[in-house]
């Protein structure tokens, strides 16, 4: 698989990327989590403030005659913040489709990033991964990374909105 | 006790910095602190901020009384031409000569620390962030409250105005870690309704940080 190629999104990527997001939610057996849609994506992404960056990988399509590119992977990311070390880039979603695997797509995605974080400062670059994927958390570690929630004892919390909604009409000081 | 809770100017940011240390410290953490106050104020008060931050205020009479500058330090002191570190004491907090008796120093200002004690008594430092499933969410990454100013409702305050920040925002969830060890901060939030997706749905952290995020850089094709 030598003629793929790595690319930033554009608007008009946004029905591969929420496609390829369902697949990804689908893999890690939670595809009925996905609630956002084309018209979220490109507002979020491609409006006056985005909240996400993202990239593509492309493949000429075998089944067109003209060979026209396909989107097979993507990865999205924005930037945080840590007050002990500065800016980090945080990796919200990574994923290559199954039959696209094995070629070094992944890998490329991943030193595009890495790159990306080096280029505007970033001291850091994180991401969550779920402990029952075993393949992802092989990978990551192959290539250097520090599970935090082993070695520091890290653990991630959510308050959902009907909790948000309460909290943010209590008493009043 | 009356408190109030605001969104933090450039001018907070050498208080936010003495707070990052101090929950650094709690955290068993403090030689990981790496910013400045002046790196606070280039990040986050500049035309594209990477967090906000809120603080909590209390009226003068309830300041602190006894301004210590970083957690542990017991005193501020200033340090003579000679060496010999002198007590704090709002004589030399000026700065620049000093008169001892019958001699004029030169002394070197090593900390500046307000003469009086300190009315910024807490601060929450969130950014948003993406669920590619849900949208639209906000990260608490720290919420402190001084050890003398807790069980009185700031820590409450300070993230009841994170969240209705997320709210205004359109944000679906809001989240943040906490250390396995951290009870005390696990029951506010569980007390709260949050939920430990570590233990619930297997989520860990991991990261990519110095050497191994620039050995993989380096490796990245061409532009």
């Amino acid at each position: 698989m030598d003629r793929f190629k790595l690319r930033k999104a554009e608007p008009k990527d946004v029905p591969d990327i929420l496609r390829l997001i369902k697949e990804l939610a689908k893999y890690e057996d939670m595809e009925d989590q996905v609630i956002l849609t084309e018209k979220d994506l490109l507002e979020d992404g491609f409006g006056d403030h985005p909240f996400y960056h993202c990239i593509v990988a492309e493949v000429p399509s075998e089944k067109q005659s003209n060979n026209s590119p396909v989107v097979i992977g993507f990865a999205m990311y924005y930037f945080t913040y840590d007050p002990w070390i500065g800016k980090l880039l945080y990796l919200e979603d990574f994923f290559v489709m199954e039959e696209y695997r094995g070629f070094g797509i992944g890998s490329e995605i991943l030193k595009l990033l890495s790159h990306t974080a080096v280029k505007t400062r970033c001291s850091s670059m994180h991401f969550i991964v779920a402990e029952g994927n075993q393949a992802s958390i092989e990978f990551y570690k192959r290539r250097g990374a520090a599970d935090l929630s082993l070695e520091e004892g890290w653990r991630l919390f959510k308050i959902d909105k009907s909790s948000l909604l309460k909290m943010s009409s209590g008493p009043k000081e | 006790m009356h408190f109030k809770v605001r969104a933090a100017a450039k001018e907070d940011c050498k208080e936010i910095s003495r707070m990052i240390m101090e929950l650094a410290v709690y955290e068993n953490m403090p030689d990981q602190v790496k910013t400045s106050h002046e790196d606070l104020e280039r990040d986050g008060f500049s035309p594209n901020p990477f967090y906000e931050c809120l603080v909590a205020e209390v009226p003068d009479e309830h300041k602190t009384k006894d301004g210590h500058c970083l957690a542990g330090r017991s005193t501020c002191g200033h340090v003579s031409v000679s060496g010999q570190r002198q007590p704090a004491s709002s004589s030399l907090c000026v700065g620049g000569q000093d008169t001892l008796g019958s001699s004029t120093r030169q002394v070197k200002r090593l900390k500046c620390c307000p003469n009086d004690g300190y009315t910024v008594v807490g601060y929450a430092l969130y950014f948003y962030t993406y669920s590619t499933w849900k949208g639209r969410s906000v990260y608490m990454e720290d919420l402190y409250v001084m050890p003398d100013f807790r069980g009185k409702g700031i820590g409450t305050g300070l993230m009841a105005k994170v969240a209705q920040v997320g709210v205004e925002k359109q944000c679906v969830r809001l989240q943040f870690s906490v250390l396995e060890w951290n009870k005390p901060s696990l029951d506010f939030y569980i007390a709260k309704g949050a939920e430990d997706l570590t233990a619930k749905e297997g989520w860990h952290f991991l990261r990519f940080h110095g050497q191994s995020l620039d050995t993989l850089a380096k490796e990245a094709p061409k532009d």
